[in-house]
């Protein structure tokens, strides 16, 4: 499908060389030798998935059929082995398609370059209307369609995203201990993704459309490092420059004339949304390490990073200008936007006694936001009306420190003991809910080896976050200027932010490697994770709300045996559980009121539980000759989210009771089987054939989007694209030829 | 440039370089005549040779890795021009005694040796020190005894780089954390099985300044590497974002959208009991909720949950 002149070309020279070279003889290029392999075929999906099924089977890669080059990695070197030259690359000529070019001198510098393309299929089913006329504006009819017409949209090609990253490294050892880096990565993310813009309640809704995404990453790397054997320096400067070539999104509303499928006869023509703004970071870093007497060890890191960002301010609105709302005028063109962010590092390991071992670390993260802060008189929140609420920006600087203390006692031999303590420190100011949390935390960790074949390692961590105080308030408070209205209306009192809360935590993590012989390992594995935040804050007769606990555990086990030489078999299992537990609050509100009813609390109960099961087999069959590879993997995922009121809501009216009422979810699943068989024969030294066959079946459950068109009867307003993953099931078949360079 | 213009040429380079070195080795394929120059041994020190007349499968395997290639013809040093024994140390006293297994006091790496953990990564250490090795030393994975064995092969090449002792860096880390191989395998997954990413893209199993061994200053720094879309700074900022991604997103892999930890609107609900929408319990199918649930969920309208730089954008809607 794909198969372009480049890789005719390349097979081409495949030929050649393969005629070329006597089987068993070293080739010669100039006075370089030649090794490497070339691996080119052809794939056929012998049960195509319609182009509808294809986002999960096509996420990140291109399953296009075809002729393809597989792989290719040819090294030239000179005989004595001190310079050599690489090239190296796979799925040429597709969409996925990477390679690498490298050259040095062995032990004293290496230039590389790397090519990667990767797409990032988001959705294979969608459906619209919009007619895209210049990036990022996006027109509908003036007369609007009615809703439902959205359903009979024309399909949108693929919405793709791919990222084309390029790398160049260029590393350089003129002494053994010492070392200089420059590297530079460009990021090109082109295409687009679905986005929603809003045009305001009552009424109208929001509209998803397939934004474009024209957007850069360059990132420059410069570091420098001084090693001697009792100490180390290095110095590094990184600069990230974020480019994005897309200014805002401005989309015509489907409810503009109120067509049927919308109520709302005050919806305004077109929406207005913008996109992250380009951005500049600099960091500058500068590490060392020494090594002192009583076997002591001292590390020591400071960076300092600068985080710009000064994108000029779309207009709040499209449609009101501050020459009609003089409130409207911006305060400022830009955010002048700088963010500093300071990191400190500090440990030190020491061995006084030999089977003593103490450990201590330091570490401060300490980010600064100094963005200017802006108070926006009026805002417009969808375009529809001016909000008269005065708004001040935020800024969420916080600086975090950690302190660990462990120490090892190596009691015999074959059994150590680590005991240890930790503590983390949040200082976020009073914009945030807590502005102060200590969390102290213990560690016990056993490293035993009864024996050379048996390794346990088994840790258990407690751990206490508790804070100053809990404001509910401070948020609203730092960000809403004089209104009354949208304070009493805020967060409730009752709720605890999970991120921020206090928590008590205990984990347990456990592995066992059994390697009786060299050819068999089985490495069982245990962890188990519980969070509780239910604290009791809440007062007598009513109950905390939020995120209340959560218990995390999984256990796996893997077998790796290769009983004899021609024959190696693994398998491995993994069963993932997490539950939680949240309770929330139905909160009508009338006008300026908020309504607590304690019987609209509603509790939801999450489980999720992951099979996961991998095996592989490698048998030569002929020895050198005839090669057999098969492999099978299966993942399943069951979700539950099961909703209900504790108490049968009885307070307000009808339809804030209907609103309380709590209903559980319907699951939601997702299971993928992959299954993979290879015969490779190699028949004559260097050429080998390889036959290989694939199954692949993806089955999704998701209610959100099962059933989801663009215009759903009952969501008036609002338009989606009607983007589903769907199941599918596919047959791949391929065929291939390598050849070996080289002895 | 167009893309698939882009992508034609570097094709065709690719295409017309090994045309060209087809060209050439049809004109001049020859038997290479690839000698080493045998190092002079130091005195106390068996040299390599020795090595190999007992060693000869585990020698040649050795002698076609990059290290064995620096040791045994591009030596650096002293300490690389000895070879096997730069590593394994004087062989003499192992030669002397009869060269049986376990004579010698040699370090053997292998699974039985009874030299301690500590002792073998020394051996390694002491040359491999530059770049996130600084920060090996009380790392989590040293702190725990793991050997460098336990993930490297320098005796043969398994894996294309790194000296790895498993085929990729995931099997490799995967021996140890199987639940963070098997999250690679849910619907909503970065590109790991696809190949295009893997496990050291975002950390460093040396030792970095970060507790989960990451490979910049924090978690929010490792996704920014690629994610610098998210960084900001904002004019509204989401503060849970400014903190770390990981507060919504488990990046192993998620069976939810977008690997988000938490199905949405439960994700933000965990947080949002402000009065209007949130609050309310949301079933699957009555009317009211249909625009609140469906689809994107709350990200259909606040779509730019990261942080807005909107004058109009504080509830992230703009």
């Amino acid at each position: 499908m794909r198969a372009t002149t480049p890789i005719r070309l390349i097979l081409a020279a495949v030929l050649v060389l393969g005629s070329a070279g006597a089987a068993g003889a070293q080739l010669t290029l100039g006075g370089m030798n030649v090794e490497g392999e070339i691996e080119s075929g052809v794939r056929f999906n012998a049960d195509d998935p319609e182009r509808k099924r294809t986002q999960k089977f096509e996420e990140y890669r291109d399953m296009g059929e075809g002729l393809q080059l597989d792989s290719l990695r040819l090294r030239l070197f000179r005989p004595d082995e001190s310079y050599s030259f690489e090239l190296g690359g796979s799925k040429w000529g597709r969409d996925d398609q990477e390679f690498s070019l490298s050259v040095g001198r062995l032990g004293l510098w290496e230039f590389r370059f790397d090519w990667d393309q990767t797409p990032h299929t988001l959705s294979t089913t969608a459906r619209s209307l919009a007619v895209e006329t210049s990036p990022g504006v996006f027109v509908l009819p003036t007369a609007r369609p009615a809703l439902v017409a959205h359903n009979s949209a024309p399909e949108i090609d693929d919405i793709t995203v791919r990222w084309d990253t390029a790398k160049l490294n260029l590393k350089i050892t003129p002494t053994p201990d010492l070392e200089i880096g420059i590297s530079y990565t460009r990021i090109d993310k082109d295409g687009a993704r679905p986005t929603g813009v809003a045009f305001g309640t009552p009424g109208s809704g929001f509209y998803e459309i397939a934004a474009p995404i024209d957007e850069r990453i360059h990132d420059l790397r410069l570091r420098g490092v001084f090693a001697r054997e009792m100490w180390q320096l290095q110095a590094s400067y990184t600069l990230s420059v974020f480019d994005n070539g897309l200014r805002r999104l401005l989309v015509d509303n489907p409810c503009f004339g109120n067509p049927a499928g919308c109520f709302d006869a005050a919806a305004i023509p077109t929406g207005q949304r913008s996109v992250a703004p380009s951005n500049i970071a600099h960091t500058v870093s500068l590490a060392g390490g020494v090594n002192l007497p009583m076997r002591t060890r001292v590390n020591a890191n400071v960076s300092y990073s600068l985080r710009l960002q000064d994108d000029s301010f779309l207009p709040h609105s499209n449609r009101f200008t501050p020459a009609g709302t003089p409130a409207l005028a911006l305060p400022a063109e830009d955010l002048d936007g700088r963010v500093q962010v300071l990191l400190g590092n500090l440990s030190l390991v020491t061995r006084p006694l030999r089977p003593w071992t103490l450990t201590a670390k330091y570490r401060i993260y300490d980010l600064i936001d100094e963005s200017a802060k802006l108070i926006f008189v009026n805002s417009v929140e969808n375009d529809r009306v001016v909000q008269t609420e005065p708004r001040q920006s935020g800024q969420w600087g916080f600086t975090k420190q950690n302190f660990d203390l462990d120490n090892r006692f190596q009691i015999l031999r074959s059994l150590a003991v680590t005991v240890g303590a930790g503590w983390e420190r949040w200082d976020r100011g009073d914009h945030r809910e807590v502005a102060e949390s200590d969390e102290v935390s213990g560690k016990l960790a056993l490293d035993v080896t009864p024996a050379d074949w048996l390794v346990t390692k088994l840790k258990y961590t407690p751990s206490f976050r508790r804070i100053n105080k809990y404001n509910t308030r401070a948020h609203v408070e730092h960000s809403v200027i004089e209104d009354p209205a949208t304070l009493l209306q805020g967060q409730s009192t009752l709720l605890r932010k999970f991120d921020e809360a206090e928590r008590d935590r205990h984990k347990i993590e456990l592995l066992l490697q059994i390697m009786p012989t060299d050819a068999f390992t089985f490495t069982p594995t245990f962890a188990w994770r519980y969070d509780d935040f239910d604290m009791g804050y809440a007062p007598k007769g009513v109950e905390q709300l939020g995120l209340l606990d959560e218990t995390s555990w999984s256990a796996g086990a893997d077998l790796s045996w290769a009983p004899i030489e021609r024959l190696s078999f693994s398998t491995g299992y993994a069963y993932e559980n997490i539950t939680q537990t949240m309770r929330s609050r139905s909160r009508p509100v009338t006008g300026a009121s908020t309504f607590d009813f304690f019987n609209y609390d509603w509790i939801s109960e999450q489980a999720d539980r992951v099979h996961t099961v991998s095996a592989s087999l490698k048998a030569a069959l002929i020895p050198k000759v005839l090669d057999l590879e098969l492999g099978a993997n299966y993942s399943s995922a069951y979700g539950e989210v099961d909703t209900s009121n504790p108490l049968t809501p009885t307070s307000g009216t009808a339809a804030q009771r209907l609103t309380a009422t709590a209903k559980p979810w319907p699951a939601f699943q997702d299971t993928l089987i992959r299954l993979d068989a290879a015969l490779k024969y190699t028949f004559l030294k260097q050429w080998t054939a390889s036959l290989r066959y694939a199954f692949e079946s993806f089955e999704k459950r998701d209610w959100r989007t099962d059933i989801l068109n663009p215009f759903m009867p009952g969501a008036n307003g609002t338009v989606w694209l009607g983007s589903d993953t769907k199941d599918y099931t596919a047959h791949i078949v391929g065929a291939s030829l390598s050849y070996r360079f080289g002895k | 440039m167009g893309r698939k213009k882009a992508s034609r040429l570097l094709g065709l380079v690719g295409g017309l370089g090994a045309l060209l070195l087809g060209a050439v080795v049809l004109g001049g394929a020859t038997q290479a005549a690839a000698q080493a120059k045998p190092a002079a041994v130091p005195s106390g020190f068996a040299g390599a040779e020795t090595c190999r007349s007992c060693h000869e499968d585990q020698f040649t395997k050795f002698e076609k890795t990059k290290m064995g290639r620096l040791f045994l013809r591009n030596a650096r040093n002293t300490k690389e021009s000895l070879g096997c024994e730069s590593c394994h140390g004087s062989g003499k006293a192992h030669v002397d005694a009869g060269g049986s297994k376990g004579v010698g006091g040699m370090i053997s790496f292998a699974k039985d040796d009874p030299t301690p953990v500590e002792k073998r990564n020394e051996t390694c250490t002491s040359c491999h020190t530059k770049g996130e090795r600084l920060f090996w030393k009380g790392s989590a994975h040293e702190s725990r005894d793991v050997a460098c064995t336990s993930c490297h092969k320098v005796m043969e090449d398994v894996s294309p780089r790194s000296a790895l002792a498993k085929p990729t860096v995931i099997e490799t880390c995967g021996s140890c954390h199987l639940q963070k191989r098997a999250q690679q395998m849910r619907s909503s997954h970065m590109p790991l099985r696809e190949g295009k990413m893997t496990c050291t893209s975002c950390h460093s199993p040396h030792g970095t300044v970060t507790p989960a061994l990451l490979k910049e200053n924090s978690a929010n720094d490792t996704c920014f590497a690629c994610h610098a879309d998210k960084r900001g700074p904002f004019l509204w900022e989401h503060a849970p974002v400014v903190e770390s991604c990981a507060t919504c997103h488990d990046p192993h892999g998620s069976n939810k959208e977008r690997m988000l930890k938490v199905a949405q609107p439960r994700l933000c609900q965990q947080c949002h009991i402000e009065s209007r929408h949130p609050t309310s319990p949301y079933g699957p199918r009555e009317a009211a909720s249909l625009k609140f649930v469906l689809g994107r969920s709350c990200v259909s309208c606040h779509s730019n949950i990261h942080g807005s730089n909107s004058p109009s954008g504080h509830a992230f809607t703009r």
